[in-house]
């Protein structure tokens, strides 16, 4: 059933045993997982089911060193899958570990406690057949060669992508589950609602209602048995911040934590130069090309977990993206090595390096409230946002084995075009990708959300999405925290049997 | 004094012709004036072209030299280079991640 809030007499009450706030990826897996007529679900979406410039403006706020806050976000059905690009990578186990390179660093849980919700997040997402690392390379050689790399720390990987239909983006989840969600047996999707606050018991273990409000000025008033916040890395936070009326803080907040260590994947662009001494590569390599049986593939060059460890770095995904020249230097670089080696570089071709990072995670990377409300009366966020020059250098670190060993292999040498922090952050991007914010963990003093997402210290609130990623590796997050919230999805069917 | 004049001319002919064939190998095979490292930058396919690289490294002649007659003894500059490649050994110059000793014979034939 699909409900608009906004035509609902002011005061309207439900009393649903799940409450599910946030209409994105993660909001609608677990909406369809657990509708099976067995308990009455209200799926809370805070848009309507398209763009809406009043609703969006419900996201601005502040940011250092960031985009505005409401540019990489959405705020109606599908969230942000409504522009995505649908890259898709599962995390790599390292990602899982407590790295003591990396400080803050561990999940509460291995990867082999996702594994079993990764081929419904796959589903999901429709992604195709599940290749990645394990059918990824062979898939391709089928079409082109696979470039060889010389033994070292990178390995040949592979993104794999959400179905496109046409020119239409990768599944738009609002779009593509809305007749599912209005089919689904004891679901309620409220559209156009907006929490905006979470009620606690003065006791602080339980959450005993959900504040509603519209853009035209119904208040709705929500008690579920359970609630799970699913509304994206800042609002998340934002929520849990702004929700201080018997904890002060803020709920979860006890430890100062919420709304800390915000990360991101930042994507700098022509981070290097590769030269490829044969020409050419596959197509694979700058494009996503379609396998034909529903898998759409993309290489990409990976940090192994041995390589990680010995040389203490981050996990980082390095892309090659379109061809470009190089000068008189670069042409006598290729040819005096080439010359070297004893290879032909006749036909060599140059093609510009792009990447997608992971960040040493970082408390002070943070967001709070501000003073400045949004037409609800919501505090709006500022987000204060830093990449370390530590984590440049890491990546630059691999950077230059991934050099070494295309001279290893005697197929192409590479330039680094990055010597300073001016130069990474001039040509900066990023996933727009919001983690970390709610991280999970098993000590309540340094996590918001245990290993069932649960918020510590209160019975019926769980939090989902990559807002309770503790690292998170250099993979896309969507995928990822579909099988993170499907994981829950079991967890809720033993609370809510 | 005919034939002093006759065995002169034929001495100026015959070194023009000598110079006229060396100018013209040249161009098989060139031909640089002689330098301390010529046991080192015969190694280069191209010793112009790596200049142009080379002048981008800043290093001291000498001890660029000592540093690659080390590095080249008795194998070639390919096994030198995959020898540097597997040991992590690269030099960055301009950006450019070059074998060590391909990027000091680089710079060697920048300062010869």
């Amino acid at each position: 059933m699909l409900t608009d809030a906004r035509t609902l007499p002011d005061g309207t009450g439900f009393s649903p045993d799940l409450a599910i706030i946030g209409g994105g990826p993660a909001g609608i897996a677990l909406a369809l997982q657990l509708a099976d007529g067995k308990r009455d679900i209200l799926l809370i979406s805070a848009g309507g089911m398209e763009f809406d410039r009043a609703v969006q403006d419900l996201y601005a706020g502040q940011a250092s060193e960031y985009v505005p806050l409401e540019a990489g976000r959405l705020r109606y059905l599908g969230g942000g899958t409504n522009h995505w690009g649908g890259w898709c990578r599962p995390l790599d186990p390292q990602d899982f570990e407590a790295r003591d390179w990396v400080p803050h660093s561990g999940w509460p849980f291995t990867r082999k406690a996702l594994e079993p919700y990764y081929p419904k997040a796959q589903q999901l997402v429709e992604a195709g057949p599940w290749l990645y690392d394990q059918g990824g390379t062979a898939r391709a050689s089928a079409h082109s060669a696979v470039l060889p790399l010389g033994d070292g720390g990178l390995y040949t990987s592979w993104f794999q992508f959400s179905k496109t239909r046409g020119g239409v983006l990768p599944t738009p989840f609002g779009l593509r589950y809305a007749e599912d969600l209005k089919r689904a047996p004891g679901l309620n999707l409220l559209h156009d609602a907006n929490v905006t606050a979470i009620r606690l018991a003065s006791d602080a273990k339980r959450v005993t209602r959900l504040d509603v409000a519209t853009l035209n000025g119904r208040r709705i008033a929500v008690t579920p048995r359970v609630t799970v916040l699913a509304a994206g890395g800042m609002e998340n936070a934002r929520l849990l911040l702004a929700s201080n009326d018997v904890m002060t803080a803020g709920i979860g907040n006890q430890n100062d934590l919420v709304g800390r260590f915000f990360g991101d994947n930042p994507t700098p662009r022509d981070v290097a130069t590769l030269v490829l001494f044969g020409g050419r590569p596959g197509p694979f390599y700058s494009s996503n090309l379609n396998m034909g049986d529903g898998a759409i593939l993309r290489a990409v060059f990976a940090v192994s977990a041995g390589f990680a460890r010995k040389s203490r770095c981050l996990g980082s995904l390095t892309t090659l993206e379109h061809p470009v020249e190089v000068d008189a230097a670069g042409k006598a670089a290729v040819a005096t090595t080439a010359a070297a080696l004893g290879v032909n570089a006749a036909g060599a071709r140059a093609y510009s390096l792009g990447c997608g990072l992971e960040l040493i995670p970082d408390p002070d990377r943070r967001l709070v409230l501000t003073g400045e409300k949004d037409a609800l009366g919501m505090p709006r966020l500022k987000l204060n946002m830093h990449i370390a020059d530590r984590d440049f250098a890491l990546y630059r670190h691999t950077l230059v084995e991934l050099g070494r060993q295309f001279l290893a292999a005697g197929v192409g040498m590479l330039r680094i075009n990055k010597h300073s922090r001016a130069d990474w952050m001039a040509t900066m991007d990023w996933g727009h990708h919001h983690i970390g914010t709610t991280r999970m963990g098993g000590d309540p003093k340094t996590s918001v959300v245990d290993a069932n997402l649960r918020v510590h210290g209160l019975g019926n609130l769980f939090v989902t999405g990559s807002s309770t990623f503790p690292t998170y590796g250099a993979s896309n997050p969507t995928l990822n925290l579909i099988a993170v919230t499907l994981r829950l999805g079991d967890h809720l069917k033993t609370v809510l049997p | 004094m005919r034939r002093r004049v006759l065995l002169a001319g034929a001495g100026l002919a015959a070194l023009a012709a000598g110079a006229g064939i060396y100018r013209f190998t040249d161009v098989i095979v060139k031909h640089y004036p002689p330098t301390p490292y010529d046991d080192l930058l015969g190694k280069l396919a191209d010793r112009d072209t790596a200049r142009i690289i080379g002048a981008r490294l800043s290093v001291e002649p000498d001890h660029a030299a000592a540093r690659l007659r080390e590095a080249v003894a008795g194998q070639s500059l390919a096994r030198a280079a995959q020898a540097d490649i597997a040991a992590g050994r690269l030099s960055e110059v301009a950006g450019w991640l070059l074998p060590e000793s391909v990027a000091l014979l680089a710079a060697l034939a920048a300062r010869s």
